[in-house]
């Protein structure tokens, strides 16, 4: 329950603040702690724009959106690290809070952590925060990489191995799939391996051990090292149409829209670095992301961008 | 000095008397699609639409043309990108612009790719140095004709681009005031373009009857500036239309910026009347006065100064 991770985050106020802003130095005066190590604009910002998505309707995101500038500032203050609506709290080793809170998504952490660290005021949020878009994107596809440490006789795996192909004039590695997971694999002579298609973390890991105990039955001394997720692919539906032309317009810094190419709109999204294809149906893509949370976030962060630009 | 200065409405004049001899590809409907997501009316008129099909034929064949040129001069054996590049070096904005088109060409693709896995594949199949291939060319052959330093210094200017920057401005403002429907129509339509139809848009400008031939990446750039010329069309015709609307009182009104204009002109006409379609729909006239605008000579020195007035077609696009 939040009390004891109030109550926790009150008298830790010290260590708190200075996991938020590591560069300050940490300040033994308890009292002047009232959330000054956030950028102003960074506080107003957001609580502002949870607030209108509960309360005021669309007019201060008018005059957010009218101001291309300060939403800029807002977003480079993001990317400097300290990013309040996104700080997971359970990122920090050293954290006092209970690991519970890193379960809950993270706008309604930063409710949290905007409250009174000051004092014990009553614990239930002043300013309503919006509810966490409730929609969770799905992961699609993951790209994973893993070594086997050994040289590998490529057309002998294709002589031998069911599923396998192999076309060294086209391309130097031969390419073999499972059917549980549905996966596909590259494998390289070096011993390198890249296995796409599965639709998490768990299924690539497993998928790729599958590979290497296939290339391990075919009589070669296969390893399983380093196995490292390299992208992870999600998407999911906000199930209202958006207005890609004022989007592009206002948040100009991060995406380009050019229609005559892609009928998606590309948004470079700085914290987290994911990029996402956003399209006028409602269908958002996230790709580039090296662990799911950062999929998450992302989404979280650009949920309320895209409920401003709803097609009315 | 080139005496055959054919003013491009000559030109166009004597390209559509040649073009009765059975041209069977027409761009006309999509081009009044692309002029609809470009800021015309929700139905552009037919005659406008010919018209500006014409114009732009008769550009990117003068073009292509010279581009052979700049071919032959190299010595190469087909045109390609870098023969554009040099016809378009005189004019920075639209160079620059050509090149972030190009980049995000590239970089969309490396995105898509990773979405894709069957992409993904298919793109291990093929040479990998594919990634940002665009880009490596043109920044190649900037690199190598750049004299001056002029040219690689705008790979690192990042100042806005005021053109896009009102297409943009206009289209969100059109957009605004479109219900679901007419906006799944409006982005339809933003999505037409010349590559699209890469087939026949060779057909149509008659690639296959030239002694050297543009390769692929040249036939991107090509389709790109064919759409870039609607676009200057459009913005320029606008623009006329503007100046054509008698505006009572303010003499200052000529001096304000056209797109401020426009949208408290449009806004006060449709409170005052119901609206008139075609009234709001680009003229013939408003694109020939566009036209002759935009090729004016103006100054002593002006006719000595373009290598592209000398030859008597100022292009649109480069």
């Amino acid at each position: 329950m939040p009390y004891d991770s109030y109550l926790h985050m009150s008298s830790n106020q010290e260590t708190f603040a200075s996991h938020l802003d590591p560069s300050k130095e940490s300040s033994t005066d308890v009292s002047s702690v009232d959330l000054s190590f956030l950028p102003d604009e960074l506080n107003q910002e957001n609580t502002e724009q949870t607030l209108t998505e509960g309360k005021q309707g669309v007019e201060r995101n008018h005059e957010i959106q009218g101001d291309p500038s300060r939403l800029q500032s807002v977003s480079e203050k993001n990317s400097n690290g300290i990013c309040t609506d996104n700080f997971n709290l359970s990122n920090s080793g050293s954290n006092p809070l209970p690991t519970e809170n890193s379960t809950l998504p993270s706008p309604e952490n930063s409710s949290s952590s905007f409250f009174p660290l000051t004092s014990m005021t009553p614990l239930m949020p002043v300013t309503p925060v919006s509810e966490s878009s409730g929609i969770v994107p799905q992961l699609q596809n993951i790209v994973s990489t893993v070594n086997l440490a050994c040289k590998l006789d490529l057309k002998k795996i294709a002589l031998h191995a069911k599923n396998a192909e192999y076309n060294p004039k086209r391309f130097a590695a031969v390419i073999m799939r499972i059917r549980e997971p549905r996966t596909t694999a590259l494998i390289f002579s070096s011993g390198k391996m890249v296995c796409t298609g599965a639709k998490s973390e768990e299924l690539s890991r497993l998928a790729a051990r599958k590979f290497a105990r296939v290339v391990q039955k075919l009589g070669f001394p296969a390893r399983f090292l380093d196995f490292k997720i390299q992208n992870m692919v999600g998407s999911c539906d906000v199930r209202f149409p958006i207005r890609l032309e004022s989007l592009v317009l206002t948040h100009q810094q991060f995406s380009s829209y050019e229609p005559e190419l892609f009928p998606g709109l590309i948004y470079r999204m700085v914290k987290p670095r994911i990029v996402l294809l956003i399209f006028v149906s409602g269908k958002v893509v996230l790709t580039g992301a090296k662990e799911r949370s950062e999929i998450y976030e992302a989404f979280e962060n650009i949920y309320p961008i895209l409920k401003s630009f709803k097609k009315a | 000095m080139n005496n055959t200065a054919a003013s491009p409405m000559s030109t166009v004049a004597t390209s559509s008397s040649g073009r009765a001899t059975g041209k069977s590809t027409s761009f006309t409907l999509e081009l009044q699609s692309m002029m609809f997501s470009l800021g015309d009316a929700r139905r552009p008129l037919h005659e406008t639409a010919v018209l500006v099909e014409d114009i732009v034929h008769t550009q990117l064949i003068n073009l292509l043309q010279q581009a052979a040129e700049v071919s032959q001069l190299r010595g190469a054996r087909v045109i390609s990108a870098e023969d554009l590049l040099f016809l378009m070096r005189k004019d920075k904005k639209k160079l620059k612009r050509l090149l972030k088109y190009m980049f995000f060409r590239d970089y969309k693709s490396k995105i898509v790719k990773g979405i894709e896995e069957d992409d993904l594949l298919e793109d291990k199949f093929s040479n990998s140095s594919n990634v940002n291939k665009r880009q490596k060319i043109a920044q190649d052959f900037l690199h190598s004709i750049d004299q001056t330093g002029e040219l690689l210094a705008m790979f690192e200017d990042d100042e806005i681009d005021d053109v896009k920057q009102e297409r943009m401005e206009r289209a969100e403002r059109q957009t605004r005031m479109m219900d679901t429907a007419q906006y799944a129509e409006f982005c339809e339509s933003r999505q037409l373009s010349f590559s699209k139809k890469a087939s026949k848009f060779r057909d149509w400008l008659d690639c296959s009857s030239m002694e050297i031939k543009p390769n692929v990446i040249a036939m991107e750039i090509l389709a790109y500036l064919a759409y870039e010329t609607v676009a200057q069309l459009v913005d320029l015709a606008l623009l006329v239309r503007q100046d054509m609307a008698p505006k009572a009182g303010d003499p200052f009104s000529h001096a304000i910026s056209a797109t401020f204009i426009q949208y408290h002109a449009s806004s006060e006409s449709t409170a005052a009347c119901g609206i008139e379609a075609q009234s709001d729909a680009i003229q013939p006239s408003h694109i020939r006065e566009a036209i002759r605008r935009y090729g004016h000579k103006i100054g002593p020195v002006s006719p000595f100064t373009s290598a592209y007035r000398r030859n008597g077609m100022t292009f649109l696009a480069c």
